[in-house]
């Protein structure tokens, strides 16, 4: 029944004396088995000036341990008929291996001698350096991420720790080096906060013993204890106007829109009323946005809001695009219906379906083996306990109206301040905008 | 070691309309996915009207006689659950995620857009408009999407492979509603589809309620005759395109197989060899070693006639296109003479049955992959020995096969070169 809240497969948790969280869940069926290790080593952690740099890093930890070369640890992991997963957000860095269940122990070494011995050869690091300003001057062809490195560099604005894409800016990554890389692996490759996780058929006790075995065995191979400063999270600077930035795309014939305001952090107490509200908005197939924009206007094929939700900020997105000739009227639909939805909040019937919807689909988040182990992780690491998934399916349902409504106003994207990003041939984004707000246009290599 | 039977129980049944069904129930999580495959793809189309089965796509969520415009969706998301869709070449699939208790309402909404979809010239305006939007954001502003639209016109003359799913914008634009209610007619029969149902339900329940619904939905005529003739490639093709972008960029392409054919399997191992992981040897002498790529890889998909093995290169900036290129023909020079070593070939079955073992890991990726060899090859139960006939494959199938494939007069290749077109 979609009434009743989701079980939790068996699973175990213990946290070991070092700070590291152990987790243990048993997943029947398929013969796999899945181990994640997550750090404390996520994007807001890049030092000054050094935007990109735990991207880096992790990138850079699979291109030779102390024990073997790249080539070589590459066969050790894909002859397993795995590929080694990594993944920087803005709160963690993440390395993960689904095996076949036969192979869980040369998974667990292979991930920790990656993750605990890499060799950051200088030649390596000078190549890795290469590759990644490369890829950010590539990544500019590709208008929807440009859009979204924008999203974050200007949403939060320059000096919070969340501003900046994981990935970073040219202009940091040409200064890397292979201290950068040793200094923020010892600093940030720590047991305390991180968070190693599997997920297979055994029990969750006999996937505990097996996680504390591979350990004991790379006991030494951890960096020593290290000390961090605290990270300086003010909060996002008040903007009383809303603002438009273009950013010019030469020859584009579609411009990307969103519209930025802040939002919550993912600890928020009123996390179920933000993403029920947030849905009834423009989730799904059905929400407002795309009811007014796609639906009865055909001016795009997608459009959404989200809610961009970190530990300690969030963002509110709205996300669309359309062709340059009906950019403007995209926007004023947009703005609109918004402004609407945060007077009103959503109608009875809108709050029901986004309750439901959310409800409904809840347990797929949480089916294959690397959705759990995720899951269940970040729930722990953002000190939101089991109960934040246990809880989920009762929590959304409960939400009412007059908490959706106040919601709906306090995350409304189209709030005065808001910031305006089109991503687009510059000139007829102008005129489009015309008289709509105080607009600036960009270069996109600012945004390399 | 094959997938084993006991493992999927998947039941079988045929209406008297045609309509195929599989089911497979797994009582593990309270969700359902049903998955409806339809035969027809934009190889079904011709000039003029390609891009139809695509358009098509979108409008079945338009309205039906039960359940009106908009309704589709409504009513599913407010019963817990979502839908989405794709058009292949070959195939256009709809399907549902949703709270398991929904599933009388979700094989009733099915059914009843394919028994009585309303298409009016309003409805479809507007999504000619947003298919439009989808072209100019998945082709017109998109690398990938510009080198493989003129990838196909190249390598194909006059198999409708040749035109891009999404179809030209002149005939996107063009498109009528009469064109369209023949389509329905024609492709959207019980007899053209095949209906999968994975999750939590008890079969017995489910088999009659499909029963009742589907039941009295008229067969479908005869399907038309599809154009499948292509001439030999006697030589190399090449074009270039212009754009102004950051870098280069390279799609080559070589005809290969039909997804039925067993050499399909080689290319799959190629694929692996060659793509997959950052040890792959594109990755590894492209990327890596020669610095010459952003990223290198391979994509090779089944399809119902012979298809393309395409390799895409994402050029560094100021590399030259002609020195990428190079160093992409002297690694697949490699795959033709030389034999790959077992622990290669190894590395490449391990990759590719934990491939497949993943895709099998959520209600969603079962239903797709039982539907998916249903229609490609014939029977769900090719994915249950698949892991044995990769197995079998020697290092010289995959030389024989490279060969076959290979030869630089099979080549096409399609450059995009930074800067713009001049008038």
């Amino acid at each position: 029944m979609i009434a009743h809240d989701v079980e939790l497969p068996p699973l175990q948790i213990e946290k070991l004396p070092s700070g590291l969280t152990l987790l243990a869940v048993q997943k029947r069926g398929l013969p796999l088995f899945h181990v994640r290790l997550s750090l404390p080593a996520g994007a807001c952690e890049d030092p000054r000036g050094k935007a990109g740099l735990a991207h880096f890093t992790l990138e850079l930890l699979r291109r030779g341990t102390r024990r073997r070369p790249a080539q070589d640890v590459d066969e050790m992991i894909e002859s397993m008929g795995a590929q080694l997963f990594t993944d920087v957000s803005m709160e963690e860095g993440a390395l993960a291996l689904t095996v076949p269940a036969e192979l869980s122990g040369r998974a667990l070494d292979a991930l920790l001698e990656v993750a605990l011995e890499p060799a950051f050869e200088e030649t390596e690091v000078a190549a890795a350096r290469r590759r990644t300003i490369a890829a950010l001057h590539s990544d500019l062809d590709e208008p929807s991420n440009v859009a979204g490195r924008a999203v974050v560099s200007l949403g939060y604005g320059p000096g919070h720790p969340y501003g900046h894409p994981p990935q970073g800016f040219r202009r940091d990554v040409d200064t890397f080096q292979r201290e950068d890389a040793l200094s923020f692996h010892a600093t940030r490759c720590q047991q305390q906060g991180a968070l190693l996780a599997a997920v297979g058929q055994p029990t969750p006790q006999e996937l505990i013993e097996l996680l504390k075995r591979k350990l004991a065995q790379w006991e030494s191979s951890w960096p020593g204890r290290s000390q961090r400063s605290a990270l300086q999270f003010t909060a996002l600077p008040p903007s009383l106007a809303t603002r438009a930035v273009v950013i010019h795309k030469p020859d584009a014939t579609q411009a990307q829109v969103r519209i930025v305001a802040p939002g919550l952090p993912r600890s928020t107490p009123r996390y179920a009323e933000a993403v029920v509200a947030n849905t009834a908005l423009g989730g799904g197939f059905t929400s407002l946005l795309v009811d007014a924009i796609r639906v009865d206007r055909g001016l795009s094929y997608s459009v959404s809001t989200r809610l961009h939700m970190n530990r300690r900020a969030g963002l509110s997105v709205f996300s669309s695009f359309t062709k340059n000739e009906t950019l403007r009227e995209l926007v004023d639909v947009a703005l609109e219906k918004m402004r609407e939805y945060a007077n009103s909040g959503p109608t009875q019937e809108a709050l029901e379906k986004a309750r439901r919807y959310l409800a409904g689909l809840f347990p797929l988040g949480l089916e294959s083996h690397e959705a759990l182990a995720e899951q269940i992780a970040d729930a722990l690491l953002d000190g939101l306990g089991l109960e934040h998934l246990k809880s989920y399916r009762s929590r959304v349902l409960a939400v009412t109206a007059e908490q959706a409504r106040e919601m709906a106003a306090e995350l409304s994207p189209a709030r005065d301040g808001a910031l305006l990003i089109v991503v687009g041939e510059s000139e007829p984004a102008r005129r489009e905008l015309s008289g709509l707000c105080p607009m600036e246009v960009r270069q996109l290599e600012e945004f390399a | 070691m094959p997938l084993s039977e006991k493992d999927f129980p998947v039941e079988e049944r045929r209406l008297g309309n045609g309509l195929q069904i599989r089911l497979l129930p797994d009582r593990s999580l309270p969700v359902c996915t049903l998955y409806s495959f339809f035969r027809v793809g934009s190889r079904n189309e011709r000039p003029g009207i390609t891009g139809i089965s695509h358009l098509f796509e979108h409008m079945m969520f338009n309205g039906s006689k039960k359940y009106g415009p908009k309704e589709f969706d409504r009513r599913l998301e407010a019963a817990g659950g979502t839908s989405n869709a794709y058009t292949s070449n070959d195939h256009t699939a709809y399907y549902e995620d949703f709270a398991s208790e929904a599933l009388p309402l979700v094989l009733d909404l099915e059914a009843d857009r394919m028994a009585s979809l309303l298409i009016d010239d309003a409805s479809l305006d507007r999504e000619r408009d947003v298919v439009k939007e989808e072209r100019r954001f998945r082709t017109d502003n998109d690398i990938d999407g510009m080198l493989d639209e003129a990838l196909g016109a190249l390598a194909f003359l006059a198999h409708p492979y040749r035109w891009p799913v999404i179809g030209w914008m002149s005939d996107i634009e063009a498109i009528t509603r009469e064109e369209c209610e023949r389509y329905f007619r024609t492709y959207y029969a019980p007899n053209n589809c095949t209906l999968v149902l994975v999750g939590d339900f008890e079969t017995a329940a489910a088999l009659r309620e499909i029963e009742r619904l589907y039941g009295g939905i008229s067969a479908g005529d005869g399907l038309p005759k599809i154009a499948t003739g292509e001439p030999p490639q006697k030589g190399e093709r090449r074009a270039v395109i212009r754009y102004p972008s950051q870098a280069p960029a390279m799609l080559a392409g070589f005809r290969g197989p039909s997804g039925r054919e067993p050499d399909s399997l080689v290319l799959d191992l190629i694929e692996a060899a060659l793509s997959a992981g950052e040890g792959a040897r594109l990755k590894r002498a492209l990327v890596y070693e020669q610095e010459l790529c952003v990223d290198a890889h391979v994509y090779f998909a089944w399809r119902m006639d012979p298809g393309l093995f395409e390799i895409s290169l994402k050029l560094n900036p100021g590399v030259d296109p002609d020195r990428a290129e190079g160093a992409l023909w002297a690694e697949l020079a490699r795959v033709s003479d030389e034999v790959m070593s077992e622990r290669e070939l190894d590395r490449a079955k391990n990759l590719v049955r934990s491939q497949l073992l993943r895709s099998l890991s959520t209600t969603n990726g079962r239903a797709h992959t039982v539907g998916q060899m249903e229609v490609m090859l014939g029977t769900w139960r090719a994915m249950l020995d698949l892991p044995d006939r990769y197995a079998t494959i020697a290092a010289a199938d995959v030389q024989r096969v490279a060969r076959k494939t290979f030869p630089p007069h099979r080549r096409n290749v399609v450059t995009l070169i930074p800067g713009e077109v001049e008038a």
